[in-house]
């Protein structure tokens, strides 16, 4: 086949782009199993993991009690005796009880035994606000971007669903895969054939020339509603789509904003500490002067009364103030 | 006279749906309340059932297609000679009951 043939798609709900992967890998290596609540013959919150039970069986489909620190930490061993399981911690927030194993075990294995222990773990979890109140709806990815040793990526499509979640489960190390509740509505193209989408690129997905729209996850389908508004504006926005925040592809960022001068992080965490706070001061560090701004959640908790909740997160109306703020400043 | 048959609605946080199994081929007469065709949103499967008696004239959508919720999936008339349109278009719905597993 000659390289510029087409790449051929299925369409596929981002659930299924999950378990094909996953029925990839686990075909190909008999070291991957799952860990989780509901994993097993209920195929996941999500049907994400439909049909994982029914074709490997109850030995590498593993239901587990809700108990999320015992679950990473059964992950983490399991993963430093030789085996590559994907624990599935249901909602973001309750990550917060498996970080021990996750952050003191699992990223420093490798450095902490001179290279003989390992942890290829993935901990695949569900972050976001839809509905669900103050401790079920967390965007706590920004805690994680810090720990030496730990990998962080959060698609927003499934064909990345499908090809992060495969370079994941190849990794050396531990790798937490972030989803989000608004994500698994969503369908889109997978690559009919096998294929991964490598850690730690990131990728753009609109091209544009007066300001940079740096986000990730479900706050890139924000940010598209967001820039096709501004065009009748005359604004021309770019985003670029993180896909991995740790490590982050700095190079690809400052291309970007390099080319239009101005930036505008988005995300549905808090600003505080933020993904965007790393991304601007990166991209400040490497461009010198550029416009900056950045759009997130409120300084407050999502509560479980929608309007609170929307008046809480970022929408499109949000970040097209902000960007007409950042060009007119 | 000639009906579309469309994608229900509405389903929340549902824009489109695929389908999973026609329940009889072109030329099959359903009665009402007789399942017509099973769809498959992000998390369940829709049982499409006819609310009025007609014939399956034209499917539009095979089984692992995917249609936006409104649009045409089939096309169903009252009797089974009258002639078929070039486009789904203008035509009135065919009513149906859907049920959500």
């Amino acid at each position: 086949m000659s390289s510029d043939a087409p790449q051929l798609t299925v369409k596929l709900f981002f659930r299924e782009a999950i378990a094909r992967a996953l029925c990839e890998e686990m075909s190909r290596d008999d070291s991957v199993i799952v860990l989780g609540q509901d994993v097993g013959r209920f195929g996941g919150s999500y049907r994400e993991f439909a049909g994982l039970y029914e074709r490997f069986g109850a030995a590498r489909v593993r239901d587990t009690p809700v108990a999320e620190a015992s679950m990473i930490g059964l992950g983490v061993g399991a993963a430093a005796a030789g085996m590559r399981p994907l624990v599935s911690i249901t909602y973001m927030d309750f990550l917060m009880l498996g970080l021990d194993p996750l952050v003191n075990y699992a990223a420093k294995a490798r450095f902490k035994t001179g290279g003989q222990l390992r942890a290829p773990v993935v901990v695949k979890t569900t972050a976001g606000a839809k509905g669900q109140g103050v401790a079920h709806s967390q965007c706590i990815e920004a805690w994680l971007m810090g720990v030496p040793g730990l990998k962080v990526v959060a698609p927003s499509t499934p064909g990345d669903a499908y090809g992060l979640l495969k370079s994941a489960l190849h990794e050396a190390g531990p790798v937490v895969f972030v989803d989000h509740k608004r994500l698994f509505p969503t369908a889109g193209e997978v690559p009919l054939g096998e294929a991964t989408v490598p850690i730690g690129k990131a990728v753009v997905r609109r091209q544009g020339t007066d300001v940079t729209i740096v986000t990730h996850s479900w706050m890139t389908t924000v940010a598209a509603d967001a820039a096709a508004r501004l065009v009748p504006e005359g604004i021309s926005c770019e985003i670029v789509d993180l896909r991995t925040l740790a490590p982050l592809d700095t190079p690809t960022l400052c291309a970007s904003v390099a080319k239009t001068g101005a930036l505008l992080t988005l995300e549905e965490g808090q600003t505080t500490c933020g993904v965007g706070a790393e991304v601007a001061f990166r991209v400040r560090e490497a461009l010198g002067t550029s416009r900056v701004a950045r759009v997130g959640a409120r300084a407050a908790p999502v509560s479980s009364n929608p309007v609170l909740e929307a008046a809480c997160l970022p929408g499109a109306q949000t970040v097209i103030d902000a960007v007409v703020r950042l060009l007119t400043s | 006279m000639i009906y579309q048959l469309v994608v229900p609605g509405q389903v929340e946080d549902v824009e489109e749906m695929r389908v999973l199994e026609w329940h009889g081929e072109v030329g099959r007469v359903f009665a009402e309340g007789e399942l017509i065709v099973e769809l498959e949103t992000y998390k369940a499967a829709v049982e499409v059932r006819s609310g009025q008696r007609g014939v399956l004239r034209r499917v539009l959508c095979a089984p692992g297609d995917w249609q936006k919720v409104g649009k045409p999936l089939a096309l169903l008339s009252d009797d089974p000679a009258e002639l078929l349109p070039a486009s789904p278009d203008a035509l009135a719905p065919w009513l149906v009951n859907f049920e959500i597993t």
